[in-house]
């Protein structure tokens, strides 16, 4: 991706929050939630549906009035235009106007910011793989993923300062979602911030530096995603070519050990290499890292003893 | 602001334009209709076979004159005429804002830097546009009609109130409609709520003119101030009327901006 004219940003925090509180009737959507994101990082916000993530992101453009704190965007208090200019959002349920065709979609987007040409437009077609016959049809007769990537590109064509993404891989197919993920990690090594939300750590865990864990409006950790990764339980499951071994519980890292016959699962904290070393002695068949979900990450942050942290 | 027009010409423009040419085609037809037809004697005449009732409603319609002037106003204030510059205001007014909360393309529009009292007012010009542009369509009717059957022309003065007082009755149901769509999540409904004010307001008018208990409410409908006969047959200054329905239509419009400044969207 080739440079944008604005290399680089005055220092301050690209993105800045702090003790947001925000309720729905009865419902409480955001308890004190604060965070602040710099230039350059990809900042994961990470949290089941509900937990109050999309109702940060509105805050933050302006949509949603917060009952208590503030919110900055590149120095500009949330929800005046201005702060906008140079924000690139993608929504979670992204709805757009479905007379139009893609290109045209692009074109108006790119009108509310004349001073911020689509410098990024043809790139971007390029890495998500949009072909001129997708752009030229109305957006109402294209496929969920295609619509998905033209909303992409409408949000990131003018090379925006401050990126928002709220779910942005949904509907993308495996491919097209490497290829998203290693655009916003050239937006990012080019010192653009990214607020990446998601209920999916996998993906949070391939693209981010840092992240913020939401549940029920409130944030359980901020933190590197490396110490994250190092504190939390995974579990592993291996398939021996006979007789799983005893001592599997007291193989290093391994905090819980289940074995019946030739299989075990065995659950870990820590550097997976010295277990992997102890393992090689045996004779594994299988071995496989299910993937983390959200769930155990919630249940290991609450049984760390913190409980919720601000 | 001009990116917002365009959209929403590209949007609303065809079913705007359709509103206007049969606007202007039903006031052409009401001119070759009284050209072509004795309706002052075939009303004369069928009048006095009616009931007391149904005399003194029509009465009411024509002031008990039968006039090519007074028969031209009738196509002014005839349902489907109020009906076609109705649908105009009330569906643009509901999808300004209820309708694109329902569909979600707010959310995208308000990402934009683009304030909210800049929204709002390119939706009210392009409604101000399209309903001057309905009403100049149906005036056009009216004087091509006219001058095509050879009726006597009105004067550009009262043809100028005529079409100011449907203005300004349309901008009355856009400015109420606009404060519901405010409100509202679903543009549907929100229709529903400023068809039924219209429909509401054009009854209890008729009604009230011809039945006693329900005068007093007369003057509370919008169309009490809608008066095409007293333009056209009788000549009568608007200022009234006028100031009426275009202070109904500010009184919404404030209602709605109060309202969209501050709701949360979508």
């Amino acid at each position: 991706m080739r440079p944008g004219p604005r290399a680089t940003l005055p220092l301050m925090h690209a993105l800045e929050v702090t003790d947001l509180h925000k309720r729905y009737g009865r419902v409480r959507a955001l308890r004190g939630v604060s965070f602040a994101l710099e230039p350059g990082e990809v900042f994961g916000y990470l949290g089941p549906n509900g937990a109050g993530k999309t109702t940060t992101l509105r805050i933050l453009l302006g949509l949603v009035r917060a009952d208590r704190g503030r919110a900055r965007l590149l120095g500009e208090p949330a929800g005046r235009p201005a702060g906008r200019e140079r924000v690139g959002f993608v929504p979670g349920e992204l709805r757009l106007p479905g007379g139009m065709t893609g290109r045209a979609l692009l074109d108006h987007v790119a009108r509310f910011r004349p001073g911020r040409p689509p410098v990024l437009r043809e790139r971007l077609l390029d890495a998500l793989d949009l072909r001129e016959s997708d752009l030229a049809r109305r957006v109402k007769w294209l496929s969920h993923g295609t619509r998905q990537k033209v909303g992409l590109v409408a949000a990131l064509q003018h090379d925006p300062d401050l990126v928002l993404l709220d779910e942005p891989t949904n509907g993308l197919d495996p491919l097209v979602q490497r290829a998203f993920r290693d655009v916003v990690r050239e937006l990012a090594a080019r010192g653009r911030a990214v607020l990446f939300s998601s209920h999916v750590l996998s993906e949070v865990e391939a693209v981010c530096g840092r992240v913020a864990v939401l549940q029920a409006g409130e944030l359980l950790a901020v933190e590197d995603i490396g110490a994250l990764r190092a504190r939390l339980t995974r579990r592993l499951e291996v398939r021996f070519r006979g007789p799983a071994p005893a001592d599997l519980g007291s193989l290093p890292g391994v905090t819980r050990a289940e074995a019946a016959g030739s299989e075990a699962t065995l659950w870990l904290q820590g550097d997976v290499n010295p277990l992997l070393r102890r393992l090689a002695a045996a004779e594994v068949e299988h071995l496989v890292f299910p993937e983390l979900q959200l769930e155990d990450v919630f249940l290991d942050l609450y049984r760390a003893g913190g409980g919720p942290a601000r | 602001m001009r990116n917002l027009l365009r959209l929403l010409l590209a949007r609303h423009g065809l079913f705007v334009a359709v509103c206007g040419a049969l606007l202007g085609g039903f006031e052409w037809l009401i001119c070759a209709v009284v050209a072509s037809v004795d309706v002052t004697g075939a009303l004369g005449t069928l009048v006095q076979s009616m009931p007391s009732l149904l005399q003194t409603m029509v009465a009411e319609q024509f002031l008990g004159d039968f006039s090519k002037s007074s028969l031209l106003a009738f196509g002014w204030a005839h349902p489907i005429a109020q009906a076609l510059g109705a649908a105009v205001a009330i569906v643009l007014a509901a999808q300004a804002v209820a309708g694109r909360v329902e569909d979600g393309t707010i959310e995208l529009t308000l990402a934009q830097p683009l304030a909210r009292r800049r929204y709002l007012a390119a939706h009210v010009l392009f409604a101000l546009l399209a309903l001057v542009f309905v009403t100049l369509a149906g005036l056009t009717g009216t004087v091509a009609g006219g001058h095509a059957y050879g009726l006597e022309p009105f004067r550009a003065r009262e043809l100028a109130r005529l079409g100011l007082d449907y203005f300004a009755l349309l901008c009355a149901l856009y400015g109420l409609t606009l404060a519901f769509s405010a409100f509202g999540r679903e543009g549907g409904r929100v229709a529903t709520a400023g068809f039924l004010v219209a429909l509401v307001s054009y009854l209890v008018h008729v009604i009230g003119s011809m039945w006693e208990p329900w005068k007093p409410l007369v003057p509370w409908t919008l169309h009490a101030w809608y008066v095409p006969r007293d333009i056209l047959a009788q000549g009568k200054a608007i200022a009234r009327p006028l100031g009426t329905l275009l202070g109904v239509g500010l009184a919404g419009l404030a209602v709605a901006w109060a309202r969209f400044a501050r709701r949360d969207l979508p």
